[in-house]
């Protein structure tokens, strides 16, 4: 089809689409301007449609606020009552022989499953974020759930014998994840700088830790600064502060 | 005679910045998509002008209606919370890039016509044995 067949409406369009292209340019730059002037689409609506189409994030990062509050109360009762139930076995025991034997080795399994409270010599790494690191590393820079589990692991290799993560006692159960930007040890959220404890004999834990190509050689390229080991003479660790109680698991009683 | 819907343009935009006045609250997240709306209405104009069917009732109802019904889907996406806003800014787009693109095909049938008339023209005007 020639589009030039039909001459018929000349250039009677001329002015009507000036007279809206006149209009057209008078709303973009009053868009442009509103544009520069405001911060998004949502600081504009009512209050009562934002709170809307935001709800759902907002109450579950509130209802979540709330639960880690308590979680961490909880926990804190939980350490007081286990020192109690230790206090009454102890009052218990006293009055036979046999029954002081068999608290012996019920106190003993207890420090080994960390329940209680220990002391004693051992190592103190602290892992923060990096402060300057080089442009670009973005994830690198940051302490991941992943570092905390690796070192954790190397020190239980190398021969700790209980070993806390910012006061947390790593217990039979203890499982390090990632949720966002905070760590959560046990579902209980940790931030960066992240101080792990462990008892053990001091050099030999610092040795495993510094093997070349090792966990914290990874960390140190980044940025050597967002490692800091240091050997102590003496420290106190809180017990294990979760629940013990078995759900599924049955002891199989010996044959005989 | 062609450019006087670009000179215009033009002086539209000098006449916002002259005004310098940002709308106001909401409204004025909606005028981004009225924009886009007169952008297509005005496209589609001149459009309609290459293809001689040009109707100044019809593109100038089109131009407000399109205008009023994309500042109100959008209020309504606010409302009912879904992002109608987007999807009007698709649609518009879309019919942005087809009006954009039948206009260049015009454009260019004409160089083509220009160009083949001129040969035409030549060729008459040269002596010698015509084939």
């Amino acid at each position: 089809m020639n589009p030039f067949a039909t001459r018929s409406s000349g250039y009677q369009w001329i002015w009507p689409t000036s007279a809206m292209a006149l209009v057209l340019g008078v709303m973009l730059t009053m868009a442009w301007i509103t544009a520069q002037t405001r911060q998004s689409r949502f600081s504009e609506l009512p209050t009562d449609v934002r709170d809307r189409l935001n709800s759902a994030s907002l109450d579950f990062q509130g209802e979540y606020f709330k639960v880690q509050q308590e979680l961490k109360s909880l926990r804190e009762s939980f350490g007081e009552l286990r020192e109690e139930n230790t206090k009454l076995q102890n009052a218990v025991a006293d009055q036979t022989k046999s029954s002081q034997l068999l608290n012996e080795s019920l106190q003993e399994v207890k420090t080994f499953a960390g329940l209680t409270e220990v002391e004693g010599p051992g190592l103190m790494i602290t892992l923060r974020d990096a402060k300057n690191a080089p442009e670009g590393l973005g994830d690198y820079a940051v302490i991941h759930d992943i570092d905390v589990l690796k070192v954790v692991n190397e020190l239980w290799n190398a021969g700790a014998e209980a070993i806390s993560v910012n006061d947390l006692r790593v217990g039979p159960h203890t499982n390090f994840r990632c949720v966002g930007s905070v760590i959560l040890v046990d579902r209980v959220q940790i931030a960066s700088p992240v101080v792990i404890r462990a008892i053990g004999d001091p050099k030999t834990l610092e040795g495993a830790l510094d093997l070349p190509l090792g966990v914290l050689a990874e960390i140190r390229q980044v940025e050597p600064a967002m490692v800091k080991t240091e050997r102590v003479e003496n420290m106190r660790m809180p017990g294990f502060a979760g629940s013990t109680k078995p759900k599924f698991m049955k002891a199989v009683p010996p044959k005989g | 005679m062609i450019f006087i819907p670009f000179i215009a343009l033009f002086v539209g935009i000098a006449l916002g910045l002259l005004f310098n006045q940002p709308l106001p609250g909401i409204a004025g997240t909606y005028l981004a998509l009225a924009c886009v709306a007169g952008l297509d209405s005005v496209l589609g104009g001149v459009r309609s002008a290459l293809e001689s069917k040009f109707d100044s009732e019809i593109l100038v109802t089109g131009f407000v209606s399109n205008t009023l019904i994309a500042f109100g889907l959008g209020y309504l996406g606010d409302q009912i919370g879904l992002n109608l806003f987007l999807a009007a800014a698709l649609v518009l787009g879309g019919r942005i890039f087809t009006n954009l693109s039948v206009i260049r095909r015009y454009g260019i049938t004409r160089l083509r016509d220009a160009r083949a008339r001129r040969e035409m023209l030549n060729q008459d005007a040269a002596p010698g044995p015509k084939p």
